[in-house]
């Protein structure tokens, strides 16, 4: 196939796509109409007896879609998985600045980062927030000891593999567990408590502090795997 | 601040120009650009597209958010959106992240192999130029 016929076939193509999407576009344009009755609204009328959770998106994730859940840490974890094992490791960092004012605040701004992702990661069932988003906020600490530190500094292995595998198998035995002591997989196996407070919603918030950890270890993980790559 | 639009069906036509609007550049990247770096990235400006398309067509003029907090006492949909959207995009989001890490580490890879990460420069299955 010569050049001029490729490059023919490729604008016919791309000019047929875009004009199926116009076609699309102009389609939705025209059919928008408010929905009525979905089961989102099912969802908020039955959250607040069933659940007891004042951040409705919070128990949709990890009470009424919790095996969904599951399946994305699952693909998380996978992903890492291949990432570790493509990458070539080295101890060299690619990003280190050796900055005397970077790691100074560095060395005070660690522990502030790291609370404030773990008080998002326990308050995701009243506020917004929950467990990936805390989970990256912890990341993001690790990650800024990784650019003023820059050689010198290697989370503990140990460590992280052991809060993930230990956060992961905790996932999957609460789902377990509710699948044995209840009706369901995830099923509500601990009292409600009263909605607002800390520690209502029984085992949703079990269930957030365990992605959330596993999130801040995959997270932490991804993120020395780019840093620390071999030279290219 | 989207209570100046007034009638939501005109605010979800709006939200749906732009994103078509930014899925077009992404789809431009994915066909013109040649790195597949770049490529990558279109793909993942096209996720932000739909993620942008399904948040901003459950949203209505005057529409909290489903979360009790003071002034709210209790679950009302006619006052709150539908959380069920917001959740499945927080679930699509975590996995673009996925996705597109495993996608950039293969990349790497195909550098450190070929020396060149050019598509109009592969030609790893021996075909003819």
């Amino acid at each position: 196939m010569n050049l001029k016929r490729t490059l023919a076939l490729s604008h016919l193509l791309t000019g047929l796509l875009v004009s199926v999407m116009i076609i699309a576009l102009l389609g939705t344009l025209r059919l928008l109409t408010p929905p009525i009755d979905t089961i989102g609204e099912t969802l908020l009328h039955i959250n607040a007896q069933s659940t007891q959770v004042a951040n409705a998106v919070t128990s949709v994730v990890t009470y009424f879609r919790g095996l969904d859940t599951l399946g994305e840490v699952s693909i998380l974890f996978l992903s890492i998985f291949g990432v570790a094992l493509h990458m070539q490791h080295s101890t060299r960092n690619l990003f280190g600045a050796h900055d005397t004012l970077l790691q100074i605040g560095a060395q005070v701004l660690f522990p502030l980062i790291v609370l404030f992702g773990v008080y998002i990661i326990t308050h995701g069932h009243l506020s917004p927030g929950g467990g990936f988003q805390g989970g990256v906020i912890i990341a993001s600490a690790f990650v800024l000891r990784f650019l003023a530190y820059g050689d010198h500094y290697e989370p503990s292995a140990r460590l992280l593999t052991l809060s993930e595998s230990l956060s992961g198998a905790g996932l999957v035995l609460l789902g377990v567990l509710g699948l044995l002591l209840g009706d369901r997989i995830f099923a509500q196996i601990l009292s409600l408590g009263t909605m607002g407070t800390l520690l209502s919603g029984g085992v949703i918030e079990l269930v957030y502090l365990f992605v959330g950890l596993k999130v801040a270890a995959e997270m932490t993980l991804l993120s020395q795997h780019f840093i620390k790559a071999r030279d290219v | 601040m989207f209570d100046a639009f007034g009638s939501s069906a005109l605010l979800h036509q709006a939200i749906t120009l732009l994103c078509f609007i930014i899925f077009g550049v992404a789809l431009f990247g994915v066909l013109v650009k040649k790195n597949l770096f770049n490529i990558f990235l279109a793909f993942s400006i096209a996720e932000a597209a739909l993620f942008l398309f399904f948040i901003g067509n459950h949203y209505a003029a005057q529409l909290q958010a489903p979360i009790l907090f003071e002034g709210l006492s209790r679950f009302d949909p006619a006052v709150m959106v539908d959380p069920l959207p917001q959740a499945m995009i927080l679930t699509t989001i975590v996995i673009g992240i996925a996705v597109l890490a495993l996608a950039l580490t293969f990349v790497i890879r195909y550098y450190k192999l070929t020396g060149h990460m050019r598509i109009d420069e592969m030609d790893e299955l021996g075909e003819d130029r």
